[in-house]
């Protein structure tokens, strides 16, 4: 007995150590809906063809930032919650240094969505559960804690959580993908199709991002 | 002789006509309303109101407070700094001047866009000389209320302590003589009528965050925006300072 309480705790804190970004998931190559049509919020509705590619299944914690990036700081037990507060540049970088890149909005958009242009990376339908809107500034949690903000292809966190950068641009600024789980006074989670434009030397505590390849 | 009896009976009535619609469009509107732009003009007060002129950029304070005489008005710079010193308006005016359009955003949905001109902290801080050890400084304002913001959210560009707004010193309710203009920052990250700017080693909560849902840090989310001079017609925003309207 004692043998296999240690056993799960060991696994417990080998899980503690949340070696997210290492976990990849593979979209595979084939037509999707991207946009929406007649909403400014969203790219102009086309059927798109892409290639295979990945994506990480969570956004990049703070403790896998900062193995890169000693000079990043976060609180102690925190170590899980998305990186924020990161410039363009920097998760650009970042991705770099680990072999990947950021992804294009359009490959985010399908890795949120599938192919059958649902609203919400689980389907059409808003939660019953709201996101919390209370509080005027974020309380980030752990990466992946929503077990229901998940993807056709098992990716995490694409309606809450935290806004992530893409690779795409526009008008001299990147186009950030994504939505947070407390919203202050909004009460629906963001849809697959909703995308926002900040410059990219902007640092947010709203704003992490995930890398692709 | 009966002329002016006809004279004296059209004036009159007249007047009564006059007085009788003046009463009552004082009893509906309240006397305050007449004459006055908003509950406070008039008197040694300024507060909360979105009255006369304030309806197209709302007024907030914590509390109403005595309006500032800038005869006896000083900025304390205090705490954690080599060279604690006292300023008068016309020594802050004298650092040079930046000017930025630029819109307040109200954690209460609404915003408003004006013209700020005023000088960076950098600029104070090569007079007073901030210690290593000061990671933020907590501001102390006329209405009693309090504002910690860190060293490094007020270096950001377009970071202003502004004493003048569209051109002319700022009113008595926009904060005369002093106010913070933090544009990726809801509007209770801007305290005004400040008085003292106190340099702490630690994070503090503000005012509101203490005893609200405020958040400490109070950058602005992505979400939506009314804004007054649209008529509060929703529009979506990324987050941080609204640029595009």
């Amino acid at each position: 007995m004692k043998t296999f309480i240690l056993f799960v705790c060991l696994v417990l804190a080998s899980e503690s150590k949340y070696a997210y970004s290492s976990e990849m998931v593979e979209v595979p190559a084939g037509k999707s809906v991207i946009g929406e049509i007649s909403n400014n919020d969203a790219l102009p509705q086309q059927v798109l063809q892409l290639q295979t590619f990945s994506i990480d299944r969570f956004e990049v914690t703070q403790e896998e930032y900062a193995r890169f990036f000693p000079e990043f700081i976060f609180w102690q037990g925190a170590e899980a919650h998305p990186a924020t507060n990161i410039t363009w540049y920097q998760a650009q970088s970042y991705c770099e240094q680990v072999g990947k890149r950021l992804p294009t909005e359009q490959e985010w958009e399908k890795s949120a969505r599938g192919t059958d242009a649902r609203l919400y990376p689980w389907g059409d339908k808003p939660p019953r559960k709201k996101p919390h809107p209370f509080y005027s500034g974020i309380i980030k949690r752990r990466v992946g804690l929503n077990k229901k903000d998940n993807s056709p292809y098992g990716v995490r966190d694409m309606a809450g959580s935290v806004w992530e950068w893409t690779a795409s641009f526009e008008n001299g600024k990147n186009v950030t993908r994504g939505g947070l789980w407390n919203h202050h006074l909004d009460y629906e989670y963001s849809k697959t199709f909703e995308r926002n434009l900040i410059a990219p030397s902007g640092r947010f505590i709203f704003l992490g991002f995930r890398c692709a390849k | 002789m009966r002329q002016i009896e006809k004279i004296t009976r059209r004036l009159f009535i007249k007047g009564g006509f006059w007085a009788l619609t003046l009463i009552l469009w004082h009893g509906i509107r309240g006397p305050q309303k007449i004459w006055a732009e908003d509950s406070f003009s008039g008197t040694d007060f300024v507060g909360k109101t979105r009255e006369g002129k304030h309806s197209s950029f709302y007024i907030n304070f914590w509390k109403p407070m005595r309006r500032i005489n800038i005869k006896t008005w000083r900025l304390k710079i205090t705490g954690l700094v080599e060279s604690p010193k006292i300023f008068t308006l016309d020594e802050l005016q004298n650092l040079p001047i930046h000017s930025q359009s630029s819109r307040l955003k109200c954690v209460e949905c609404w915003s408003a866009r004006a013209e700020w001109s005023g000088f960076s902290l950098k600029e104070l801080e090569q007079i007073v000389q901030p210690l290593a050890s000061a990671r933020g400084v907590l501001f102390h304002c006329g209405d009693d209320y309090k504002e910690y913001l860190s060293r490094d959210s007020l270096k950001q560009d377009r970071v202003l302590l502004a004493h003048s707004m569209n051109g002319e010193p700022l009113s008595d309710a926009h904060g005369f003589p002093l106010r913070l203009i933090a544009p990726s920052k809801y509007g209770y990250k801007n305290p005004k009528a400040i008085l003292e700017m106190e340099y702490v080693a630690e994070q503090q909560a503000g005012t509101w965050s203490k005893i609200g849902p405020y958040s400490p840090d109070g950058t602005i989310l992505p979400g939506t925006d009314h804004p007054l001079e649209f008529g509060k017609q929703a529009r979506r925003i990324p987050g941080g300072e609204i640029t595009d309207y």
